[in-house]
């Protein structure tokens, strides 16, 4: 009889990944005739991300999207990812990740208990805030920026003169409409979907985190499929990653102009570089804590 | 508190089962005194916990308006602060029965089947402390190697309290059951109305 | 079978006596099992369930609140009101209601200000020829501002439980009015009552002592300003002005009212840590419970269920508060906000009503269940205070009643009750 999988996935319904992941459902259930089905919970309803990898590894669950940024605590190798400006752009990023380099963090996941099939796009994170448009690093000097929990990122905008501020998701909206903290960083639709554009008027894109994320099934649950059905998970994961990224990039599209169209200001970085070398030392702390992963870097940034 | 009759089996009463019913009585007191002062100390390691929680939120703001620097640890020890006065509390809450329970339904009925049922439900608590302790000891051990951010300390702390908790809720339960051996029937919930909380 | 089973353990455990917080962890640990999930997922429920930002600033407001009552604020807040409001037939009725408006302000939570408040107004009612029945009643029902008037730990809950995207100060704005107008329909109750039964009025001290009243309630009512007007003006975080406001509460009991001995401080610390662990531990036993609701996709089929026996909104709200006061008479708020808001909330946002009007609606359902037997936790602790049999109580609390149904029913059919206010501050 059929095995029935549970895959769990933070976004909403009609988000890129929410309808990716219901294709994947879909194809799993088409190439494998039946013999296994998947029932997305979307919206994070069993949990965080944190505690979703968990269950993953436990066994609990089978399958997860996640993001590879909370997954540095976890799983050292993934932490590379979330270095400031490791990555030029999204191709360079899918490069990497289809590199020695990608092997490499690919082994780490399965050593702890996850398998992962297809990797999706988050975009890119870029600087916003309440104050003046940010061109070259001496502009985050003094300015209060909310970061997600991660010493890289408090160290990043540390790095810039500035002052990192972790603060729950939640809390952010407010703190920023209040001056709390003067901005945060994030991807377009993320900038346009929680309202962040409307109290805090400068987007400056900066492109310093571009974090992958993956369809990732639970070891345990990956054995026990034959190799005819692991061959039709691993392709209905890629043909759903297709379809993610298209989708991700006409959202990310429509966010943008939806966001400009409102008044925000907007702004490229004509010259990155400044903004690269500000971070060398948090690149010399992180190896310097972490000097198993200094070959890690060193094939990442060898990816033209 | 369970302890409310002091003479009874105590003395060791003449007759054949009698200097079991000593021995029996003997320990359940000695277990009320130890349980009541675990209870006393897990009160007030949590109030310390509240009181250094409310300090740090105060470091927090401080840090941000007058250092501007906003000190990143204060979030993620403020979380294992509250799992700590969370476990440690409801734990003593035991001992000290100040949970909230139903009693509409075992209010009127034979002190006989009332008996029976809170047995039961210490029984079941004490499967429940016992449950905690052991699963939660198995998820400090598969947490320990992951990290909380920003502090680097183990994941597996958290979980700790959990643990802990478990280990106390099971004596505090199997405490009562004792208690109620030696003293009868009484009360799950003994605490003065305005301790409630909602 | 599964559902079953988590359902039926959890009914066995309340009807057998066992805390409300096991039952539900209890039944949820054995259909964890049942389903052949491993176990320690159910550990992790318990831990994840608790260690969430939004929760830290519950401890603060039970602190600020434990407090503000140890340092002895409500007895000034008491004074303040009578010579406000004392003037009226049946003045303390009237008094005892503006208290719990004000006292609302500082506490988060209904049985606290029954025991704040109750302590003080009950005995004197007595003594000044008010039946202790009335004395009682007044008190319980017109505690539930405590829940409705910012700041409140249990809309917080209520925004957990929703999944966390609601945002906290709207919620404590949300609930001014409507917890007003609550306010008014129980004085209104109270003056009623009153006068028919002959209850006299409190002289009025003078315009000096009024204001000497004032000026001395002050400093206590500035929790609230600090609290609320730190979230609002964005000084501080809702968790950060949690903190600040009990800071600011140990500080001014301690040097302004010179009251706050080492000895009270102590005991409301302690207190503070009780009440802190009943709710953290219901939190906890609750998510794990949610997450096995989730597995067996309740929510969503709970949304089929109601859609099916009605598609008129009106009869989907009557039903859901006429299940919410059911399910209040019969059970503990803080659990029944964490078991009702994933399961109802999808219905209602289905039938387009705002999801903190629901809020709303839900808090001020549940007030009313905790002053109803059998189980009202404010009616045992103030029948207890009053030293009166829930039963003879019960027999005139109905004007009371009828007039948080009023409220009640304003705030679920008409929006702008609940919505105003946040969205004029938006
Ligand atoms: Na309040
Ligand atoms: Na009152």
């Amino acid at each position: 009889d059929a095995k029935e999988w549970r895959a769990w996935n933070i976004h909403v319904e009609g988000y890129p990944n929410t309808v990716a992941m219901d294709k994947f459902a879909e194809l799993v259930k088409d190439k494998t005739g039946g013999s296994l089905e998947i029932t997305n919970y979307h919206g994070g309803v069993l949990g965080n991300q944190p505690d979703a990898i968990e269950q993953v590894r436990i066994g609990a669950l089978e399958v997860g999207n996640f993001n590879l940024g909370p997954m540095g605590t976890v799983i050292p190798e993934t932490n590379v990812v979330s270095l400031p400006f490791i990555f030029k752009d999204l191709p360079h990023m899918h490069r990497v990740l289809g590199s020695e380099a990608g092997e490499v963090i690919k082994q780490g996941m399965m050593e702890k208990g996850l398998v992962p099939l297809a990797w999706y796009d988050s975009g890119a994170r870029s600087f916003y805030n309440s104050k003046k448009p940010i061109t070259q690093p001496s502009d985050v000097s003094g300015m209060k920026i909310r970061v997600m929990n991660n010493e890289l990122f408090t160290g990043m905008v540390g790095a810039l003169g500035g002052d990192g501020s972790p603060m729950a998701f939640s809390e952010v909206y407010q703190a920023l409409k209040t001056g709390v903290v003067d901005g945060a960083e994030n991807n377009w639709p993320s900038f346009e979907s929680t309202g962040h554009f409307e109290v805090a008027g400068y987007y400056s894109l900066t492109q310093h985190l571009i974090i992958p994320e993956c369809v990732c099934i639970s070891k345990t649950a990956w054995d026990t499929l034959s190799d005819a059905e692991k061959k039709a998970v691993e392709e209905a994961a890629v043909e759903s990653a297709t379809l993610q990224q298209e989708l991700w990039a006409k959202r990310s599209e429509q966010s943008k102009q939806k966001v400009i169209d409102s008044g925000v200001n907007y702004n490229e970085i004509a010259d990155k570089a400044a903004f690269q070398d500000a971070m060398k030392p948090v690149y010399a702390k992180y190896i310097e804590a972490n000097p198993a992963q200094a070959d890690l870097i060193a094939k990442m940034q060898a990816v033209e | 508190m369970a302890d409310k009759d002091d003479g009874g089996g105590a003395a060791g009463a003449a007759g054949d089962d009698g200097g079991e019913q000593g021995t029996v009585a003997r320990l359940s007191r000695a277990v009320t005194l130890v349980n009541d002062f675990l209870a006393t100390v897990c009160m007030n390691l949590a109030g310390i916990g509240l009181v250094i929680l409310t300090v740090i939120f105060g470091w927090l703001v401080f840090g941000r308006y007058v250092l501007n620097s906003t000190p990143t640890w204060v979030e993620q020890i403020s979380l294992l602060l509250v799992v700590f006065i969370a476990f440690l509390g409801a734990s003593a809450g035991i001992q000290e029965k100040t949970h909230l329970n139903v009693d509409v339904m075992t209010m009127r009925m034979p002190r006989r089947i009332k008996a029976f049922l809170h047995a039961v439900v210490y029984l079941t608590l004490a499967g429940f402390g016992i449950f905690l302790a052991v699963y939660g000891f198995k998820l400090v051990q598969f947490k320990w190697g992951s990290l909380i951010p920003l502090i680097g300390w183990s994941e597996g702390i958290r979980v700790l309290p959990l643990f802990f908790g478990g280990v106390l809720i099971t004596l505090f339960s199997l405490g009562h059951l004792l208690a109620m051996s030696r003293s009868g029937w009484d009360k799950i919930t003994g605490i003065e109305p305005d301790e409630l909380g909602d | 079978m599964g559902l079953a089973l988590l359902l039926g353990l959890f009914a066995l455990g309340v009807l057998i006596g066992l805390p409300v917080a096991f039952c539900l962890g209890v039944a949820a640990v054995i259909t964890v099992a049942y389903e052949g999930l491993p176990l320690v997922i159910a550990v992790q429920r318990l831990v994840s369930g608790i260690s969430m930002f939004s929760l830290l600033a519950i401890p603060f407001f039970i602190f600020a609140g434990e407090l503000m009552f140890h340092g002895g604020i409500a007895g000034h807040l008491v004074r303040f009101a009578s010579s406000l409001v004392g003037r009226v037939r049946g003045g303390l009725g009237v008094v005892n209601v503006f208290s719990s408006m004000l006292f609302g302000g500082i506490s988060g939570s209904a049985v606290a200000d029954v025991s704040a408040l109750g302590s003080i107004l009950i005995p004197v009612m007595k003594e000044k020829g008010y039946s202790d029945d009335y004395a009682v009643n007044v008190t319980v029902t017109s505690s539930i501002a405590g829940i409705m008037i910012p700041p409140s730990h249990n809309m917080i809950l209520f925004a957990v439980a929703a999944g966390g995207g609601i945002s906290i100060s709207k919620l404590f704005l949300a609930g001014v009015v409507p917890g007003v107008i609550m306010c008014v329909c129980l004085a209104l109750a109270a003056y009623v009552v009153a006068v028919r039964r002959g209850y006299k009025s409190e002289p009025f001290p003078g315009m000096r002592n009024l204001f000497i009243h004032a000026v001395v309630a002050l400093p206590g009512l500035f929790t609230a300003v600090i609290i609320v007007g730190g979230v609002l003006s964005g000084i501080f975080t809702v968790t950060e002005s949690g903190a600040f406001g009990a800071i600011y509460a140990a500080v001014v009991t301690l040097i302004g009212y010179r009251t706050l001995t080492y000895e009270k401080f102590k005991t409301a610390v302690i207190r503070s840590v009780r009440t802190t662990a009943m709710v953290m531990i219901l939190v906890a036993c609750a998510s794990l419970y949610a997450y096995m609701l989730t597995f067996y996709r309740v929510p969503s089929q709970m949304i089929d269920f109601m859609m099916g026996i009605s598609e008129n909104p009106i009869a989907i709200l009557l039903m859901i508060n006429l299940m919410l006061i059911v399910l209040g008479m019969i059970m503990d708020m803080a659990a029944l906000i964490l078991i009702c808001t994933p399961i109802f909330l999808p219905v209602v946002m289905a039938i387009g009503m705002d999801p903190i009007q629901f809020g709303m609606v839900l808090m001020m359902n549940l007030g009313l269940g905790l002053c109803t037997p059998p189980v009202g936790a404010c009616l045992f602790v103030g029948c207890a205070i009053g030293k009166v049999r829930m039963e003879k109580t019960v027999k005139t609390i109905w004007p009371f009643y009828a007039a948080i149904l009023a409220a009640l029913l304003l705030t679920t059919f008409v929006p702008a009750v609940s919505l105003t206010l946040p969205n004029l501050w938006q």
